[in-house]
């Protein structure tokens, strides 16, 4: 089941400088922190000026799709999934 | 003109790559999600049942599952069907990153679509790598540095059309080569609907000329196939066939439009007219942006019982103002005979121009204009889309969404610029 939602979380996010590769290593989300896996696909996106960072990952169970706001540099959930149909 | 009609097979050596990435957004919505991996999906204008499935992944396709279904049709195929909407962005990311490992090998690739590239490396570096190795090392590049899920096709021929058709002989992930050596045994194996661009009406021809299979194409004299199509292609598919290219042409941007489906049934032209208001805007930022001016409008209506209206209008000054082309599109839609529901609402303008300068008027400040566009346009991107929009676009804030094109590519170029 997909679910869209917004809802503000805490992610941790890793730079490794020898692989120049960026990955986020979990997100705590209403109380519950969840480990990243998985990261499926990073892009970005412009609204105006402010570019946004978006991180497809997956835990052991659930889908998250992670925005992170440049300019803010908070961060958003905006869909859930379980990889089930609706 | 006299044409060349003694040719053989094309003696030239492969050195045109196409490259197709399978199942594109249904793949890359697999590659986000590694929790969708090897189960049927789809990707769907809307993900109501009446929505239309634009991207099944390879899975879905097992199951009858096509591009053009409603998503009802995709759900009795396959009660499971996991239905997502389009996430355009993603997909114009992935487009991006292909294009520069492809601009790695040669600068003379052309994307044909958001998912299709043509390279040639004809006097390239690359080139002495062999053209298989360099379509190999491509495929695995792009599994290493885009996503592990992705996998693309990939034909190697003398010319664009047979390259094409051999990306297409082994779909999902292919590796295939037309060339003087294997054409006549590839051809014995395909029928003329394999061929683009031959689909029924085609083919009706081309039998009524006594040609059943794409070996009876090859080898039917110039005469026959000018009969059959009665103009210059027939002599194009001569060449095609016999891998001499002709399909290296890029035809430039003419137009620029913008067409909503109305997910309610809209009759009359107060309820039509916010919508065509926020079409104009968000069609008319982007032709400023790309630097031109318009001197004609043109209108189309397509009904909920089948039926089409549509009507364009050149105008005797150049625009550049949504306003002014707002104007000239209800003046459209005011005269449209009918009123019955309206499924799909679109707008375009055409005769581009590019130039600078403006004709002064009499009456209207044009360079006062000029800067209050620019001033918005300018607001707009610094905030995002419609931020500063008429009021007559009030109500409208979820119709419009951020579509991609399916055919061409003219509307990436609007995006080159934005990483």
């Amino acid at each position: 089941m997909i679910e869209k939602i917004s809802a503000p979380v805490s992610v941790s996010l890793a730079f490794d400088h020898a692989k120049r590769r960026v990955s986020p290593r979990w997100v705590v989300w209403e109380g519950k922190l969840y480990p990243i896996s998985k990261v499926g696909l990073h892009h970005t996106y412009r609204e105006g000026r402010v570019l946004y960072h978006v991180f497809s990952v997956a835990s052991k169970a659930l889908f998250f799709r992670l925005v992170l706001n440049t300019e803010t540099l908070h961060w958003r959930l905006e869909e859930v999934s379980d990889g089930l149909p609706n | 003109m006299d044409y060349p009609t003694e040719l053989g097979f094309n003696q030239k050596p492969s050195t045109i790559l196409h490259i197709d990435l399978n199942s594109c957004f249904a793949t890359i919505e697999q590659q986000a999600n590694p929790h969708l991996r090897g189960k049927p999906i789809a990707v769907a204008a809307y993900t109501t049942a009446s929505g239309c499935i634009i991207a099944p992944s390879i899975e879905a396709k097992r199951y009858g599952i096509k591009v053009g279904m409603r998503v009802r049709d995709g759900k009795l195929l396959y009660p499971g069907l996991i239905v997502l909407a389009p996430d355009p962005w993603k997909y114009r990311n992935v487009h991006l990153a292909l294009r520069r490992i492809l601009s790695d090998y040669t600068d003379k690739f052309v994307p044909k679509s958001i998912d299709e590239f043509v390279l040639n490396l004809e006097g390239y570096p690359s080139y002495r790598s062999g053209m298989l190795n360099v379509a190999g090392e491509i495929k695995k590049r792009i599994k290493k540095e885009i996503g592990e899920w992705l996998s693309v096709s990939v034909g190697v021929a003398p010319n664009r059309f047979l390259a094409k058709t051999a990306a297409c002989l082994h779909k999902p992930d292919g590796l295939d080569e037309i060339n003087k050596d294997n054409f006549k045994e590839i051809y014995s194996s395909l029928t003329l609907t394999d061929l683009c661009g031959i689909k029924i009406r085609n083919a009706a021809r081309l039998n009524a000329m006594g040609i059943f299979s794409v070996s009876d194409f090859y080898e039917a004299p110039y005469f026959r196939l000018k009969a059959a199509f009665e103009s210059v292609l027939g002599y194009y598919w001569y060449l095609r066939l016999r891998g001499w290219e002709i399909d290296d042409v890029v035809f430039g941007r003419r137009s620029y439009g913008n067409s909503f489906a109305l997910p309610k049934p809209l009759v009359s032209v107060e309820e039509l007219s916010p919508i065509l208001s926020k079409l104009v805007c968000k069609m008319g930022s982007r032709f400023r942006h790309a630097g031109y001016r318009v001197r004609g409008v043109h209108l189309g209506l397509a009904y909920r019982d089948g039926g089409y209206w549509h009507k364009g209008l050149t105008t005797s000054k150049v625009l550049f103002d949504s306003r002014d082309i707002y104007k000239v599109a209800l003046r459209l839609l005011t005269g449209c005979p009918y009123r019955k529901a309206v499924r799909e609402l679109a707008v375009s303008v055409f005769n581009l121009t590019s130039q600078d300068s403006l004709q002064l008027e009499l009456f209207d400040d044009l360079e006062k204009k000029r800067r209050v566009v620019g001033a918005v346009d300018k607001l707009n991107q610094r905030w995002g889309d419609f931020v500063i929009t008429p009021a007559r676009m009030a109500d409208t804030k979820d119709v419009v969404m951020d579509r991609i094109a399916f055919g061409g590519v003219k509307e990436l170029e609007e995006f080159m610029g934005v990483r």
